[in-house]
């Protein structure tokens, strides 16, 4: 059989992996360098540090999952590669939270779309947080090294129908729109990369750094939580790790203890501040936590004449910035336009409805199309973004108020997304919203949009997207790490995740973390070497 | 009271029924719900996992050690999945009984992944709808779950979907979507979506699935 399987060769081949389910006795051991979590950014940063001759320990809370388990079955994939079984949401519930929760982090459950940070968004970063060393400029040979490390290159196969009806309703309407990079090698475009790619397609950390950093010795531990970064005197001096069972929830009572020169920390927007607040890492300013950004989502779905078969194909080719940065960079909130893939289990919880209703909404499914907008929050003083605590077992959760800036945005996105599916020829469409109908025109969806109650709860919203909380900034009083991702105040501290965006982007953040990261570990290694 | 929306007069009534109910109970929202389980707890309420059911009136898979959910949560389901399925469950009893089974298996599997963050949550929100107090005075339901009629748990359901407390759209959303995805994400059901599963050649090719 022509296919392989890098994991599994790379398993027989004796790379160091651990996995935490298995130990039985507590156990200590170190290494030049620990790394907290194997996303986007853990996995980059392992791979650079370990190939340049650093002894690297990587640690997870996840399972390592591979194409053995990737079945193309929602279930199972949403109960072990997604956080909290893909229950998580913000602290009052309105927000639903999709992040990966195994090796290979979210990168390992997303739709693959791979977007530069855009340019005004670094401009911005320069102007506002006095990170002038990430100028577009500076930053264009790490996103082209990156780039080309992950496959990353715009679709040439066609776009699905879901995301053909997005293209050809921005062309009716004098729309930009373009295709989307993805970062895929070999894709067979089956529709299945957010339950983990069957094919070994997807050049996410799994695919790419995570073997990269396992071949040059590094050592894995999965199924094991970082519970706390310990100090002595003004440094980290070990992290303290606590194991899962089998079942990546039940906790074996098995302790871990990591020693090493420096921690970097790769745990999400959610995770790492969890982390450095259970750990009570110093935070004079308080700022640990402060200004979590999502890209807050909302949908409308549509019922074509045509069959779209939304499950099938490449979830995400097709995208539109006409609205992203139109006011400005800092005027009323911008969003990005682009389709979400639609299989029944995730149609079904997502869009609300119960009894006879739910029943017709998902008869429709293989008629049915979406789109989704996502919000670029965080550069106004009226999106100011959520917090991040601690609940009473230590575990994070984001609190994330939606403020009227942000209310009127949605509204003008639903506005957007139903024009542009009648546009394309839908014979209704609905909102994500709680008191939505099917509307048979625009007139009819226009008029009821503009009554409907934008209210948490009732309008469903999503983010797929989760940025900031320790944030880097040049001025240690408004920011947690400078613009090296280096804790302003703990010299052997690093945070290399979205967490350190001191806004959200305006698209998909993968790229952007590998490419911060890369720029950050390169660095890092110079500094350890 | 709020007749800024557009909502029928007899919502607005169910709305406002809703309100005041909940306002007389005296006490603040989350508050609330976290009392219940306590209250709950001290009234002989059993709150451990069912574990391992008998076949008895072969209702459940005997095989299936339950995690999560208690014998009043499985009572619960099986009468609310009648109305959040409606007319997707077979019509063939034993048909039936084993779907409405299966899927009260799989929520039970899917919330033992949601981490005890959430399964807090969850126990919270199963209690006060099996509290008979709470029961009768914040999800007004009357009948105690095992006599309660599907018509009266579509009128529970639409209570909670239509009202203006955010508290209980999220309990609705939170019912609504472990049952959905539970029930039409499972490939036994994939047919009422016309979603005819991954793509066969795939299957076919692909090492992960030949040595079933």
């Amino acid at each position: 059989m022509s296919l392989t399987d890098r994991i599994a060769q790379g398993l027989e081949s004796g790379w160091k992996v651990t996995d935490g389910a298995h130990l039985t006795e507590n156990l200590t051991t170190e290494a030049d360098v620990v790394v907290v979590g194997t996303g986007a950014g853990g996995g980059t940063t392992a791979e650079i540090l370990a190939r340049s001759g650093l002894s690297v320990i990587l640690v997870e809370e996840g399972r390592f999952y591979y194409q053995k388990d990737f079945k193309m079955d929602e279930q199972t994939s949403y109960a072990n590669l997604y956080q909290e079984g893909m229950s998580r949401v913000t602290r009052d519930g309105a927000i639903a939270i999709l992040q990966g929760r195994c090796v290979g982090g979210s990168t390992t459950v997303n739709w693959t779309s791979s977007f530069r940070t855009p340019a005004p968004t670094l401009d911005y970063w320069a102007e506002r947080f006095g990170l002038e060393e990430l100028r577009p400029d500076a930053m264009a040979p790490w996103f082209d090294g990156r780039e080309q490390r992950h496959s990353m290159s715009p679709w040439q196969a066609d776009p699905n129908v879901n995301n053909d009806i997005l293209r050809q309703g921005c062309e009716k309407l004098g729309y930009s729109w373009q295709i989307i990079p993805r970062n895929v090698k070999g894709c067979w475009n089956l529709g299945y990369c957010g339950v983990g790619c069957p094919t070994n397609a997807k050049q996410g950390a799994l695919m790419t750094t995570i073997p990269g950093a396992l071949d040059n010795n590094a050592r894995l531990f999965h199924s094991l939580r970082a519970d706390r970064l310990v100090m002595k005197q003004d440094q980290i001096d070990h992290l303290e790790a606590s194991a899962f069972a089998t079942d990546g929830v039940t906790r074996t009572g098995v302790k871990v203890t990591l020693k090493a020169r420096h921690f970097v920390v790769a745990a999400s927007a959610i995770g790492s501040p969890g982390l450095l607040l259970r750990s009570e890492i110093p935070d004079p300013n308080q700022r640990i936590g402060k200004r979590s950004f999502i890209h807050p989502v909302n949908a409308t779905v549509a019922q074509m004449p045509q069959r779209v078969e939304p499950y099938y194909g490449a979830p995400q080719s097709i995208y539109s910035d006409e609205f992203n940065f139109r006011n400005g960079v800092d005027g009323p909130v911008g969003y990005k336009l682009e389709v979400p893939p639609l299989h029944p289990g995730m149609s079904s919880g997502v869009i609300p409805g119960h009894g006879e209703n739910q029943i017709n909404n998902m008869a429709g499914l293989p008629y049915m199309q979406s789109v989704i907008a996502l919000l670029r929050d965080g550069f106004h003083p009226e999106s100011p973004g959520g917090t991040v605590s601690l609940r009473d077992d230590g575990s994070p959760v984001l609190d994330y108020p939606v403020t009227d800036y942000l209310w009127t945005g949605i509204r003008e996105a639903f506005h957007t997304m139903a024009e542009i599916q009648f546009a394309a020829g839908a014979d209704k469409v609905r909102l994500m919203h709680l008191d939505s109908d099917w509307y048979t025109n625009w007139a009819d969806a226009k008029a009821a949009i503009n009554q409907l109650p934008m209210a948490p709860h009732r309008a469903r919203l999503f983010t797929a997207h989760q940025m900031g909380g320790c944030a880097m900034g040049s001025n240690p009083q408004d920011s947690v790490v400078n613009g090296f991702g280096e804790h302003h105040h703990v010299s052997n501290l690093s945070i290399h995740d979205a967490s350190i965006f001191p806004t959200s982007i305006g698209a998909n953040p993968q790229l952007s973390v590998y490419a911060l990261a890369a720029r950050n570990s390169t660095r890092l290694a110079q500094k350890l070497s | 009271m709020n007749n800024a929306t557009s909502d029928p007069s007899d919502q607005s009534q169910l709305t406002n029924i809703d309100r005041r109910s909940f306002l007389k109970t005296g006490l603040g929202g989350a508050l609330f719900l976290g009392t219940v389980s306590v209250t709950a707890g001290l009234s002989g309420c059993a709150t451990q996992p069912a574990g391992r059911l008998s076949a008895v009136g072969t209702r459940m898979d005997a095989s299936y050690q339950f995690r999560f959910l208690t014998k009043e949560d499985i009572a619960l389901f099986e009468a609310l999945l009648p109305a959040m399925i409606g007319p997707g469950l077979p019509e063939q009893p034993q048909a039936r009984n084993s779907a409405i089974a299966g899927t009260i298996e799989r929520i039970d599997a899917g919330i033992h992944k949601f981490g005890p963050a959430n399964q807090k949550e969850l126990r919270r929100l199963f209690d006060l709808l099996n509290f008979g107090l709470t029961r009768v005075t914040v999800a007004r339901v009357w009948s105690s779950w095992p006599n309660v009629t599907t018509e009266e748990a579509h009128a529970f359901l639409e209570r909670w979907r239509t009202s203006r407390i955010g508290l209980f759209n999220n309990g609705y959303i939170a019912l609504t979507k472990i049952s959905n995805v539970a029930f039409y994400g499972y490939r036994d059901f994939w047919h009422l979506s016309g979603y005819p599963g991954p793509p066969q050649y795939a299957v076919d090719a692909l090492p992960q699935f030949q040595n079933a």
